[in-house]
Parts: C-alpha cells; sequence; structure tokens
C-alpha cells in the first residue's frame, strides 16, 4: 500500500443505482464461466461422458449391423442415453451454484454491488445452461454418425436436439433455484436429483398407481384371423389348403382407462422430447393377401427408444381398444399417430415449476434479508 | 430521506436470529472524515452490525442511516456508497487479482476503461500489481486481505466498512493500511474498522464506539480515551529503590504478573499526573529505565468496561 494514496482520485465512473439487466447477467456468465473453465471437473465430466456415449454407441452398432432403419434406431439410442445422461450432469453443474458461492464466501460479495437477484440467478442458470449444452455438444460425433448410416429425417433430428437442450435448461433451472433456496451444496443437489427422478421416475410410478383408479370391468371384442378346426388333421398338423378364419371373441376383464390419467406422463422428461419429435412413418406396401399362413400377422415395425416412448404416451392416450375387428388384427402392429401432442403440457409444467421456485430462490435473495435459512450466515 | 450528516447514524437498533439475541440496542455515529473503530469482544454483534450497515441484512427495529439512506429502503443507493471487507476471505480462485477487482467494478456499474484503470491503481496500492496476472488462489492470506481490501475501494465508496482488516497482515502491511485509512479519512471518508487488534486502533481511529453483548456500551473518542484514567507499568534498577519511593509518595502499585520482566504498574488519572510522578522518581535517585502507558488508550477503556470476557 503505497503511500501515494490513488484511491483519493475524484469519482470515477457514472454515479448509477441500476445496472443494465443483460450487461450484469453477462458479467456473472463470464465470471461463472471463467472460473469453470479453469477448473479441471468440468473437463473430467465432459471426458468420462465421451468415453461413456463412444462405448454404448460403438457396442450398439456392431449388434445391429445388419437391422432395418439402423440409423434411426442408432439416433434414437444417443438421444436416449444424451437425455439419461445429461438428466444426471445438470443437476452437478447447477445445483450449487449460489449456495456454493455462499460456501465459498463470494455470494455476500456479489450481494452488495448493484447486481439483482434476478440478474444473479439469470446469469447463473445460462452458465450452468451453457456448460451442460457443451455435454450435447460432445456427443454430435455419435449424432453425425447416426445420421450418416440415414433413416433419419431433418425435423427428427432438430427437433430431438432442441428438444433435448431445452430439457437440459429447465434442468439447470430447477438446480440453480434450488440452490439459491437450500443452504447446503450437499442438500441443494441431492434436492435437484430427487426433482428430476420425481419427473422422470416419479411420473411413471403415478401413471402406474393411478391406473387403479381408472379401471373397469368393461366387455371387449377381440378378434384375430386363426386356421378353423377343420384344418387340423388328425396326426396333429394343419391343411394348408384351408383358408384362415375370422374368430371373434368377448369377454369381460379389468381394462385402464389409461386416456385420463395419460397427462401425468406429460412432464416426463423422455416423453416431452419424444412427443415433440415429429417422426416419420413410412406407410408399408399394402399387407398380401390372406392366403393360407403365408401371412403372419402385420408389417414389421420397430421403433427406437425414444420413439416407442412416444408410442407408449400415444397408446395411453387413445386409452384401451375394446373393439378389435380383423380388419385391425391383419394389419397388425402400426404406429399410431399423434391425436392431441402431450409435450406442449409437460414443457409447461416443468416451467411452471422452474420459475416457481425461481422466484422463491429470488425472494431469498433478496437483501437486506429478514431471516436466513437455519444454520447459514450471509458472509 | 437524506441527511445533511452523512456518514452512518444508527440509532436503537437490534436484530435477533431466532432465539439468539445478536444485536439488543445498538446506538452508533461514524462521522466523515473520521476513521470510527467498532470494539468488542467475540459475539458481541460487531459483524452483525456491519451486515446490517451492508445492506446485507434487515434489522428488527431502530433506524440505519448509510451515507444518508435508509439500506432497507433503498438498498442501492447504499451499496453504490458503501464498500465492505467482510471477515470472511472469499475471492474466486481461478481468477487473477486483476479480473476480481474488474468483475466487481463491473458489478457497479463502472465501464470497461474506468474498471481497468481503477484496477491497476488499487493493485499498486495495496501492493498486489505482481500477482495482477496470477490466480487469486496462490496469494497469502495477507495478500487476499489485501486485495479484499483493494475490492471493497473499486467504486471509491464514500463509506468504507472494514471487518478485521488487519488481521493476518505482516508489520508492514499494517502500517501501510494505517496510512491508506488515514488518507481516506482525511479526503472526508467515513471509514468503520473493527477490529480486535486495540493498539493498532490507537492509533488509527479518530473515534471508538464498544459494544458488548449486542449493547453499544460507550463511545469516545481518541482525545478522551488519552486523558482518562490509565495504568502505567515502571521498572527500575534495582526495584526495591522503585518500592520505596513509590510507598513514601504513597502510591500503590501492583506487580505486574503478565510479564517475563519483573515490573510495577501504577494507575494514574492523566498524563500530568505521569509526568509528576516520573519527575518525582528521578529527582528521589531512582534509576527508572522503563516508564509507560501499560496498554493503549483503546486497551484501557475495553478492559475498564470489562463486561464480557470470560
Amino acid at each position: 500500500m503505497s503511500t501515494a494514496a490513488p484511491s483519493l482520485m475524484p469519482r470515477t465512473g457514472p454515479a448509477v443505482t441500476t445496472l443494465p439487466f443483460w450487461s450484469a447477467v453477462r458479467t456473472v456468465f463470464v465470471l461463472e464461466t471463467r472460473q469453470r473453465l479453469r477448473g479441471k471437473g468440468w473437463y473430467w465430466m465432459l471426458g468420462i461422458w465421451f468415453v461413456v456415449i463412444g462405448f454404448v454407441f460403438v457396442l450398439t452398432s456392431a449388434y445391429s449391423d445388419n437391422t432395418p432403419n439402423e440409423g434411426g434406431m442408432l439416433f434414437d439410442l444417443v438421444v436416449g442415453f444424451v437425455l439419461g445422461f445429461g438428466l444426471l450432469v445438470a443437476p452437478g453443474l447447477s445445483a450449487n451454484a449460489v449456495n456454493g458461492d455462499r460456501a465459498g464466501g463470494t455470494l455476500a460479495i456479489l450481494q452488495v454491488t448493484l447486481l439483482t437477484p434476478g440478474q444473479l440467478l439469470m446469469g447463473k442458470w445460462l452458465a450452468s445452461w451453457v456448460g451442460s449444452l457443451a455435454f450435447l455438444v460432445l456427443s454430435t460425433p455419435f449424432i453425425f454418425w447416426a445420421l450418416a448410416l440415414g433413416g433419419v429425417g431433418g425435423a427428427v433430428a432438430s427437433v430431438s436436439l432442441l428438444m433435448l437442450a431445452v430439457q437440459l435448461g429447465v434442468v439447470c433451472a430447477l438446480g440453480v433455484a434450488v440452490s439459491a433456496i437450500a443452504g447446503r451444496p450437499l442438500f441443494s443437489i441431492v434436492t435437484t436429483y430427487m426433482l428430476v427422478a420425481l419427473l422422470t421416475v416419479g411420473t411413471v410410478i403415478v401413471f402406474a398407481l393411478s391406473a387403479a383408479l381408472v379401471t373397469e370391468q368393461r366387455s371387449i371384442t377381440t378378434s384375430s384371423y386363426n386356421p378353423p378346426e377343420s384344418a387340423l388333421r388328425e396326426d396333429g398338423t394343419l391343411d394348408e389348403t384351408v383358408e384362415w378364419e375370422c374368430y371373434t371373441q368377448t369377454y369381460v376383464t379389468d381394462v385402464a382407462h389409461t386416456e385420463y390419467i395419460a397427462w401425468v406422463l406429460a412432464a416426463n422428461p423422455f416423453v416431452v422430447v419424444a412427443d415433440a419429435v415429429p417422426y416419420t412413418y413410412e406407410e408399408p406396401e399394402e399387407a398380401p393377401p390372406v392366403q393360407g399362413f403365408a401371412y403372419t400377422g402385420g408389417t414389421y415395425y420397430a421403433p427406437g427408444v425414444m420413439e416407442g416412448v412416444s408410442q407408449l404416451v400415444r397408446q395411453s392416450q387413445a386409452g384401451p381398444d375394446l373393439e378389435v375387428t380383423c380388419e385391425e388384427a391383419l394389419q397388425g402392429m402400426r404406429p399410431l399417430q399423434q391425436e392431441t401432442p402431450i409435450w406442449p403440457l409437460g414443457l409447461g409444467l416443468q416451467v411452471l415449476l422452474a420459475v416457481a421456485l425461481l422466484l422463491l430462490a429470488r425472494r431469498r435473495l433478496t437483501m437486506p434479508a429478514m431471516r436466513l435459512p437455519q444454520g447459514t450466515r450471509i458472509a | 430521506m437524506t441527511d445533511s450528516f452523512g456518514g452512518i447514524v444508527v440509532e436503537g437498533l437490534a436484530r435477533s436470529f431466532g432465539p439468539v439475541q445478536a444485536i439488543r440496542t445498538i446506538d452508533f455515529q461514524a462521522p466523515p472524515g473520521e476513521v470510527t473503530a467498532l470494539i468488542g469482544s467475540n459475539g458481541s454483534g460487531k459483524t452483525t452490525l456491519m451486515l446490517i450497515l451492508a445492506s446485507l441484512l434487515a434489522p428488527d427495529s431502530g433506524t440505519v442511516r448509510v451515507a444518508g439512506f435508509d439500506p432497507v429502503v433503498h438498498p442501492a443507493e447504499v451499496r453504490r456508497r458503501v464498500g465492505w471487507m467482510p471477515d470472511t476471505l472469499g475471492t474466486w480462485e481461478s481468477l487473477t487479482a486483476s479480473e476480481v477487482l474488474r468483475t466487481v467494478g463491473a458489478l457497479y456499474g463502472m465501464s470497461p476503461a474506468d474498471r481497468s484503470r481503477r484496477a491497476d491503481e488499487l493493485l499498486r496500492t495495496v501492493n498486489l500489481t505482481e500477482f495482477g496476472r496470477q490466480a487469486a488462489r496462490v496469494l497469502s492470506r495477507g495478500q487476499q486481505q489485501r486485495l479484499s481490501l483493494a475490492r471493497a475501494l473499486i467504486h471509491d465508496p464514500e463509506v468504507l466498512l472494514l471487518d478485521e482488516p488487519a488481521s493476518g497482515l505482516d508489520p508492514g502491511s499494517r502500517l501501510e493500511l494505517r496510512t491508506l485509512l488515514r488518507s481516506l479519512a482525511a479526503a472526508g471518508k467515513t471509514v468503520v474498522v473493527s477490529s480486535h487488534v486495540l493498539s493498532e486502533l490507537d492509533e488509527i481511529a479518530d473515534r471508538a464506539v464498544f459494544v458488548s453483548r449486542g449493547h453499544s456500551v460507550k463511545t469516545q473518542t481518541l482525545d478522551e480515551a488519552g486523558s482518562q484514567l490509565r495504568r502505567y507499568y515502571v521498572q527500575a534498577q534495582p526495584m526495591s529503590a522503585l518500592a520505596d519511593t513509590l510507598r513514601s509518595q504513597e502510591i500503590r502499585f501492583e506487580t505486574r504478573g503478565d510479564s517475563r520482566r519483573e515490573e510495577f504498574l501504577v494507575q494514574l488519572g492523566s498524563t500530568a499526573e505521569a509526568s509528576w510522578l516520573l519527575r518525582t522518581l528521578v529527582l528521589a535517585g531512582v534509576v527508572v529505565t522503563a516508564f509507560a502507558p501499560a496498554g493503549g488508550a483503546l486497551e484501557e477503556t475495553y478492559m475498564s468496561l470489562d463486561t464480557d470476557r470470560l
């Protein structure tokens, strides 16, 4: 501290009491990102991510070498995998954003500046989102690989990636908000994982449990083509010349009206992504005429992971089919077309949850504080 | 809303954390152009008061004016004018010292040119220029403390709140801190310093506020502190001659127990009385080898309050 004391010079800078919103957000963003880029943890996570996803991808592509629609299957797998792992990584990147600073003694330093809680949260959220998007970017080699194999439309690919990015953003928002509300990093990380689990697993469990509530006894009619009894020879073999007949049976059984509870699944991240993607389905050539057992039941349709999720949701939206005609049975397994998209509802619910938590977080960060969370110090 | 006094005015302040009454009643004034010391034992409410002044904590009751503004009603006005150096060392470890200062400068709304110029100046002021390009984690405790001080000064605040600024500083840095704080006060800033190092404050502070168990128990200026009853320690060769003379003058003395050397402690009412005693001793032929105040003026007050030390 030299005695020249230049700190006595006249006031520098304009006398402002508010910062331009985005410039303050950018300052926080740069501060966070700089620290992330200079730390080692993030690079390690990226490295492990790349190795794991590469391993799974190569292994799967080796096994599915001769399956039809290999590109589509692999692309779907990568999307599902990136989403699943992204849901694990994003809380790690976001859920100690605020209380980690509190523990490190740097939060109060930000709070005595002109920075507002909203700007702080926005900056931290964007920083953790961009940090987790790096994982998505790192998966692009595999995505392009799958795309190169063909069978995936441009719309499917771009919507899948966009929705992945949105889901990571939602989880980061949850993490940042929880980290401002909860006192300790460990607690907030666990809480964020619980929220993510609530969305991914919880929705499915609630869906399954509440199926009992919408189950009732209904008589259902199913039909199928079977060889008639007359085709059965005495030695137990089938007479191939006898035409198969349409058999219909009606019986009373428990039927779950899943159409009433399908919305429960909406907020599931996998459902949001899968439901938003406009999977294309090529209408197969007309099913061959029924002749003997030349026909073995429907055309082949094998959806990938995410497309399968999308189909399951559409099935539950459609509810039980109380009457299956022989014509329907003939067509075999056909993908259901989207009737009502469910993902806007799901994304809406997620955003609502995130915004509610962020508002709570903003209140918690507004200083001067009236009450402090148990066991925390400001500085 | 504003008043012409500026500085800090606190009246009837109270603040509790659940069942813990951190501040019961504190009255406190820190005028501009002076260094005000905030003195009290651990847990006496010093840091809580600092947090309230820095607009981080709302009081339960009482009025607070910092640079003329109520921190609860106009936090941004207060923040713009206040530089706060916390007692905990928190810094972004991977950022360089210069980046730390420029980031905080940006958050006070300074232009890029302003904040880098100011950052360079302050790094020079706190002798950290050579560390400007190094990550803050390589800084020693004392260097971090100096960086923290520079950070508090980045926006050239009118009011400076320093919580234990001298802890961790080497003697040279302490001396420089003293010079810096005096020059800030001379420039009309309001400077509040809390510290345990009372001898340190003796030389920096113009006035002192003593807090104990959440009460402000005494406010005095250093001039007042200098004219109060004070203890002096006296050494002579041999001590027996000194003892005889003190007895003949009917001056009560005690043997100081907390020192390595043998010395007597006498209580004297003023500096005049002290010079009278010294002259008397010398004239009586006592070979006086040491004659000095036993502690700083503030230490005397602190000890005389004797309220809540263990």
